[in-house]
């Protein structure tokens, strides 16, 4: 009987969003189907279910939703820019890509094309690759009922990174944006993603990006989280790499709501490198949850992996990070670490690091620690004159400066280092 | 220039400091000795403003004003400069960084402007050289990998950046070889004159040799039991702190 009751909350859920059109719905429609297919057999996921044991979806799944396609945006872009740092732009409205807000490559380096202009092989040989559509509902929602994507790939090394720069505008929309990021063999990429959102309430933003990392090619994922109100965001990120490839992933969360990420890295070829580097200071009420998979398929790789957070208030940050070494990935060296600092009694930080090893000739490590700002130190700053407040920025800049540092591009850096109130 | 009456202090219930009374004049230099365990580091974070220590009873007058009112920021603003014994390391703040923000918001304190870089710089550049201190040790992070005389040796340079009132010593010289100790006696002299003032709090009578105390004063179970001049401290070095305790003991 709550089977059917579940099953019948989902289909009307589902029902308010197909209701809108999509106008690319025909062309990709034996994609869509698989998520649709996939929709039709899950519930909501709870607080039962391990993957979503500390984030509550029912905020979400409560309300019903609409795609907004806007002729013009209330909000100002230029916020999200970087100083002295020349960038490709791609603007996506509420999910929908803008031609007119985004600025191009004109050169044969950087393919950009939307997936009606993508073949069905290319479609079909970079879609839904390692996505588990299969029990995440979220990922199987977006697969059904994306609302725009776009395919960017690099076939050499590019002359500028790419910013993608998602905007979100209205009450009760969904914007469920799309892309495949490809680099080819040889190629470098650095691409950035930044949000901005205006007048938003009850906004439910559920992106899927995949990534492909040809052999030994380069890529650099940067993602700057900073919402203002009325935003819940769900961001799923999925990258393959193949054979001596490097691909890093980095996740800065300045403030939002309530925040989903999932990041999922699946290496399969050798000599690979692999990085994840994060930073989240939940305040207020926000709940901010990184989700992560480090999946070793292949022997003779590297993984590092680093997330810092600052809980304050009585927000919430979640961090679970998974490494897998499979049993042929020998001479493995996977690091992962999470530290975080409680600032306030009511603050609470979830902080699960798991390590599966069934490969026997592996290096790796794990570890997370919680705890408080250490006050010997401020009180040895206080004693040479700085007040409380700073004496705390100043220490909370230190630790979360750790992976900030880790940012490649110069001008990137110095706007997230900005952005955090450090120098 | 500071003026303690009967403090008492304490940390989780059990009273450390039973009474202290001490008076320190502007251009003078007291050193405060004492056996391990007499309440020496005590006073010097009581007066700091450690807020793990309650005090009791007893007052604290600091140039007019009553010291035990204010914050340790704004002690610290007033003019109170404590070299701490244990120096903490702080990774990730650079020494630079942290003294620019530490000269601003006292100066801010004061009404005055924030300072000029080009000032602040060569003012690192004449008080590091005080204290011999390298300048890629002030790139890096406060203390951090520091060795035991460097850190000392910085506790000594922000000190010379600060032009604190009254500089208190906790132990500045335990850990030190000579020329470490000379290094660092040479700063706190060469910072010395009519208008600040000194306590030195040490273990040990080899650091009166270099920095030449007015007043000796020696600390016993949170009291000052005794009171002399430089002469004392050689007294305590002969004879040890057994006569001491005897008398008070007595």
């Amino acid at each position: 009987m709550s089977s059917t009751l579940t099953t019948n909350k989902v289909e009307e859920f589902v029902s308010h969003i197909a209701e809108n059109n999509l106008a690319v719905w025909n062309e990709l429609k034996s994609i869509r189907q698989s998520g649709l297919k996939a929709i039709k057999s899950l519930k909501f996921p709870t607080t039962r279910d391990e993957y979503w044991k500390y984030s509550r979806t029912t905020k979400i799944t409560k309300n019903h939703y609409h795609f907004s396609q806007l002729d013009s945006i209330k909000g100002d872009l230029s916020k999200v820019k970087i100083e002295g740092l020349d960038t490709y732009e791609i603007v996506m409205v509420n999910g929908f890509f803008n031609a007119e807000l985004s600025s191009l490559p004109k050169n044969d380096i950087i393919e950009i094309k939307s997936f009606e202009e993508c073949t069905t092989e290319e479609l079909t040989s970079y879609f839904s690759q390692n996505l588990d559509t299969i029990t995440n509902f979220f990922s199987a929602l977006n697969t059904a009922y994306f609302s725009e994507g776009i395919m960017i790939v690099a076939k050499g090394v590019c002359d500028k990174p790419v910013h993608v720069i998602h905007y979100s505008e209205g009450n009760n929309v969904i914007s469920q944006p799309r892309n495949l990021f490809i680099t080819e063999k040889n190629a470098e990429l650095s691409i950035i993603k930044s949000s901005i959102n205006q007048n938003t309430e009850n906004f439910f933003y559920n992106s899927v990006n995949e990534f492909f990392i040809g052999e030994n090619s380069h890529m650099n994922y940067y993602v700057i989280q900073n919402y203002e109100e009325g935003m819940n965001v769900i961001s799923t990120n999925v990258a393959t790499q193949e054979k001596n490839s490097n691909f890093s992933a980095y996740n800065y969360t300045l403030k939002g709501d309530w925040i989903r990420n999932n990041t999922n890295i699946f290496v399969k070829g050798e000599n690979c490198e692999s990085n994840l580097y994060g930073a989240y200071q939940p305040k207020g009420k926000q709940h901010i949850d990184n989700h992560t998979i480090m999946d070793h398929i292949m022997p003779n790789c590297e993984s590092n992996e680093h997330y810092k957070g600052t809980v304050d208030d009585k927000a919430t940050g979640v961090f679970n990070g998974k490494v897998f070494v499979r049993k042929d990935a020998q001479k493995i060296n996977a690091f992962q670490s999470n530290n975080n600092i409680l600032l306030s009694d009511d603050a609470t930080m979830n902080s699960k690091p798991e390590l599966e090893i069934y490969a026997d000739d592996v290096k790796c490590s794990h570890g997370s620690t919680s705890g408080q700002l250490d006050e010997e130190a401020v009180f040895y700053l206080q004693s040479r004159g700085l007040s409380k407040e700073s004496a705390t920025a100043l220490l909370i800049g230190a630790f979360l400066g750790e992976v900030v540092e880790k940012i490649k591009l110069p001008e990137l850096k110095d706007k997230v280092l900005e952005m955090y109130g450090m120098e | 220039m500071i003026s303690i009456k009967n403090l008492h202090a304490s940390i989780d219930g059990k009273e450390i400091l039973k009474g202290i009374n001490l008076e320190v004049k502007a251009g003078e230099v007291h050193a405060i000795m004492g056996p391990n365990g007499s309440g020496k580091s005590t006073l010097s974070s009581v007066l700091a403003g450690n807020e793990d220590y309650e005090i009791t009873e007893g007052s604290v007058d600091f140039m007019g004003e009553d010291l035990l009112e204010y914050s340790t920021e704004e002690r610290a603003r007033m003019g109170i400069f404590l070299a701490f014994q244990y120096p903490i390391e702080i990774p990730g703040v650079s020494n630079m960084n942290f003294l620019r923000t530490a000269i601003n918001e006292t100066r801010e304190s004061r009404g005055e402007e924030p300072i000029a870089a080009k000032d602040f710089l060569a003012m690192v550049k004449e008080k590091s050289a005080l204290v011999e201190l390298d300048n890629s040790l002030l790139k890096r992070y406060v203390n951090e990998g520091f060795s035991g005389g460097e850190k000392k040796r910085n506790e000594i340079f922000q000190m010379a950046m600060l032009e604190p009132k009254l500089a208190i010593l906790d132990e500045t010289d335990s850990g030190l070889d000579i020329d470490a100790l000379k290094i660092v006696s040479h700063g706190v002299n060469t910072l010395k004159n009519q208008e600040n003032a000194t306590i030195v709090i040490t273990h040990y009578q080899r650091l009166l040799d270099y920095i030449v105390p007015d007043f000796v004063h020696v600390l016993y179970k949170g009291k000052i039991v005794k009171s002399g001049t430089k002469e004392l401290a050689l007294e305590l070095e002969e004879k040890g702190y057994d006569w001491i305790k005897e008398e008070v003991n007595a």
